[in-house]
């Protein structure tokens, strides 16, 4: 089960992730993430506090976008991820790639990498 | 002769009748000549009786075998035979009555024993004739019969029979006992008569002409009767054979019978079209329930509805139209109608009835009956057409009166508009079911195909053992493992994991196995072999896709591998030395994930030393993530536990006992929801 919230904030979006994301729901979180690009997004987050377990289906989601995040300039982070999730992003490699980070503070703290 | 067929049955009794009546005549003419002559012929009237019977017996027979054999007939064609044999008989008796008339009072015109052979032969026919019609009664009153019917009709046939006998004791005399047993059979008669469960199922001309038939019947019946009451005043006939209770029975019932069905027939002619009407729509109805077969087409059963709608409801014009979504068309859409008037009178339609949006679940979606502002066409009634939840079309009535649809035909055409839904639904459900199956069996094409692409034996020497295991989530997956010889000390292993799970995941484990078996003939280091890996693999990866890999070199002459990880899970080393195990920790990144140089600043290799006893165990993400009914995940430490215990073992009893656990842990009946592989190597 994977729940969405979408939080739009002055500066930033913030996508809220509840549950799950495995190989049959991951087309949710495709559409969520097209949907905040699509509205102009220029600093997207994503709060993993909730996320309980991803499947290399839901990395490859974030991991699709990340060419498009580097050509428009637009900033990505993922925090308050559990130990567990964070371990896979980290087997993955991807957390070379994604600014991982342990809250939101941090998150919007983080200067602006082109 | 004991086996007789049907056949002849009906040869014999023609042949006995024809042969007992010649007997009739000559034994008749025989007792007239000793009548006229005042001598004793020795032959009792009870003979000339009794060959009567036969003859009677006989023509039964024959009539009963005629209609057995014409089971099928309808009924105008019953009713036509039923007429010819009557204006037959009617007519032979009036060409007798006329040569009569034209012999005048000559001699010969009152010969007796030729009038007697005319009056013989007139009987014949008439007889033959109140058969043939009493048993096409009979067939018509056992239509639809009922256990009541049969036994009425039993009754009648019994009297009839006893009626044959009356003749022996009553003398031919017209006595009460005569008139009280005639009284009864046409009572009887009258009883059976209203037995005319036949007449609705004819149609309106089919009504005429049967009316022509019975009419025809009742004369040629009433021309017999006036001749049989004629002769029987005629002195010059010295034997009657006419005044029998039997045969004046069967006038009676023969008259009566058609008198009602005339009647009757007459009387329904008003509202035959209303029954036809209603019989068209069942006929409509039933053609609607069939279901349509998966090689036929969906625009036939709209025809039919169309069609069906339109006859029962009278309309003057009608069209069918589709949901833009269907990509149907009906060769005749607009029925009755140009596409001027089509075009008006659908602006004339209210919006709801126009739009294509999907129907209300609170609408319960019945014909719409709405009046149109229209010079021609003041009435108009929209059935709606739903299949699957989705308004799939719409057909459109039109009527040239105010208010023209009543209550009833649109409960009707709603059946029909229902009826034809279900078929349609049906049909779509049944080929979708066999293009699933179709879809099963590519599926276990490529199930097969799949597992041909992981090796059947895995190379290894002497110095070490080695076994390895897949099983995927759906019938393919995306897990790979092989081994490749170098030399005869060099062996590399490689296990890979598409993400995802499926037919992609499976076309991309193919890319996968192409590109490492390539790749490995160029005796690459670890990391080498993944930076090239990782360039191929990113030219054919979907966007989202990736793969992760473990690469192990083994030199069994050093005693070391070298080994690079590309995102994959890591690999559990057990070192026996110490008895201790861990997961080798080298920072890598999985394949496809950067698709460009910058890649190869992200993947490493190391060599490390290893002793006999040491345990390899190469994992796929499915065994680490495996998740119970408390959603808890197996996890390293379960894998790390278990192969310190059983260090001992070879290479397969300890793959078994981890799959083993995995499943245990899992739960009974819990399927593990993705690819799981694993490779364990154990040194010598």
């Amino acid at each position: 089960m994977l729940q969405i919230e979408k939080i739009k904030e002055e500066t930033y979006d913030t996508l809220r992730l509840l549950g799950e994301v495995d190989a049959s729901n991951s087309v949710l979180l495709d559409q969520a993430m097209q949907e905040v690009l699509q509205q102009g997004t220029r600093f997207l987050l994503i709060d993993g506090h909730e996320l309980s377990y991803i499947s290399s289906a839901g990395l490859g989601v974030f991991m699709s976008y990340l060419d498009d995040f580097s050509e428009q300039g637009i900033r990505f982070a993922i925090f308050g991820l559990n130990e567990q999730v964070a371990e896979v992003f980290h087997i993955l490699g991807l957390d070379q790639l994604i600014q991982i980070v342990p809250d939101k503070s941090t998150a919007i703290a983080l200067p602006h990498v082109s | 002769m004991i086996k007789k067929s049907p056949l002849s049955i009906g040869k014999i009794s023609l042949l006995l009748a024809l042969l007992v009546w010649v007997v009739l005549v000559i034994v008749d003419l025989v007792r007239i000549f000793a009548l006229i002559n005042n001598l004793d012929s020795g032959i009792a009237e009870e003979v000339t009786w009794t060959l009567e019977l036969l003859f009677f017996l006989c023509l039964f027979l024959l009539y009963r075998y005629i209609f057995k054999k014409n089971r099928q007939a309808d009924f105008l064609t019953l009713l036509w035979s039923g007429a010819s044999s009557g204006l037959f008989a009617a007519g032979a008796g009036l060409l007798t009555e006329l040569i009569y008339f034209n012999l005048g009072d000559s001699k010969l015109g009152s010969e007796p024993f030729l009038q007697n052979i005319f009056y013989h032969i007139n009987f014949a026919w008439t007889a033959a004739f109140l058969f043939a019609t009493a048993l096409l009664w009979r067939r018509l009153i056992l239509y639809q019969k009922s256990k009541q019917v049969v036994k009425q009709w039993q009754v009648f046939e019994l009297a009839m029979g006893v009626a044959l006998f009356f003749v022996f004791f009553n003398h031919n005399n017209l006595d009460y006992s005569f008139l009280f047993g005639l009284v009864i059979l046409l009572f009887l008669s009258i009883l059976l008569s209203v037995n005319l469960k036949w007449i609705p199922y004819l149609t309106y001309k089919e009504k005429w002409k049967s009316l022509l038939f019975l009419f025809l019947i009742l004369f040629s019946a009433s021309i017999l009767f006036y001749r049989i009451l004629s002769y029987g005043n005629e002195a010059r006939l010295l034997i009657n054979l006419t005044d029998n209770l039997f045969l004046m029975a069967l006038f009676g019932f023969v008259f009566v019978y058609g008198l009602f069905s005339f009647l009757v027939t007459l009387f329904n002619l008003p509202t035959s079209s209303v029954f036809e009407q209603k019989l068209t729509e069942a006929i409509n109805f039933q053609k609607l329930s069939q279901s349509i077969q998966p090689e036929e087409n969906e625009e036939q059963v709209l025809d039919i509805l169309l069609d069906s709608c339109i006859s029962a409801s009278f309309s003057d014009g009608a069209w069918i139209e589709f949901n833009p979504s269907e990509q149907l068309q009906l060769p005749e859409a607009l029925r009755f109608i140009d596409s001027d008037t089509h075009a008006a009178l659908t602006s004339l339609l209210p919006a709801k009835n126009r739009s294509w949006t999907a129907p209300d679940r609170s609408d319960p979606l019945l014909p719409q009956a709405i009046r149109l502002a229209h010079s021609t066409y003041k009435s108009a009634l929209v059935i709606p057409l739903v299949v699957n939840r989705n308004l799939m079309g719409r057909i459109v009535l039109l009527k040239e009166v105010k208010e023209g649809f009543n209550k009833e035909m649109m409960s009707i055409i709603s059946t029909f508009s229902r009826q034809a839904c279900i078929a349609l639904e049906n049909h779509r459900l049944l080929n979708q079911a066999i293009q699933n199956e179709r879809y099963q069996e590519e599926l276990k094409i490529a199930q097969r195909v799949q597992k041909a692409l992981l090796p059947l034996h895995l190379d290894h020497p002497a110095s070490f053992d080695i076994c390895a295991y897949s099983n995927t989530a759906d019938e393919v997956g995306g897990d790979y493992y092989d081994t490749y010889k170098v030399d005869e000390q060099r062996f590399v292993l490689i296990i890979g994991d598409v993400s995802g799970k499926g037919t992609s995941a499976a076309f991309h484990m193919a890319q996968m196995k192409g590109v490492f078996q390539s790749l490995i003939q160029l005796g690459l280091s670890p990391a080498a072999f993944m930076k090239k890996a990782n360039a191929a693999l990113s030219k054919c990866l979907e966007r989202n896709h990736f793969i992760t890999a473990s690469i192990f070199s083994i030199d069994t002459e050093k005693q070391a591998f070298c080994h690079s990880r590309a995102g994959h899970v890591p690999t559990l080393w057990y070192r026996a030395q110490e008895n201790k195990s861990d997961f080798i920790s080298i920072e890598g990144m999985g394949l496809g994930i950067l698709r460009n140089q910058r890649y190869e600043n992200h993947v490493h290799e190391k060599t490390y030393g290893y002793n006999p006893g040491d345990i390899l165990m190469l994992l796929t993400d499915g065994i680490v993530e495996g998740k119970n009914e408390k959603g808890e995940q197996f996890g390293y430490d379960r894998i790390k536990t278990l192969v310190e215990q059983q260090h001992t073992q070879s290479p397969q009893e300890i793959q078994t006992l981890l799959v083993e656990s995995l499943h245990h842990f899992v739960g009974g009946d819990g399927m593990i929801d993705d690819d799981y592989s694993l490779m364990v190597v154990k040194f010598n």
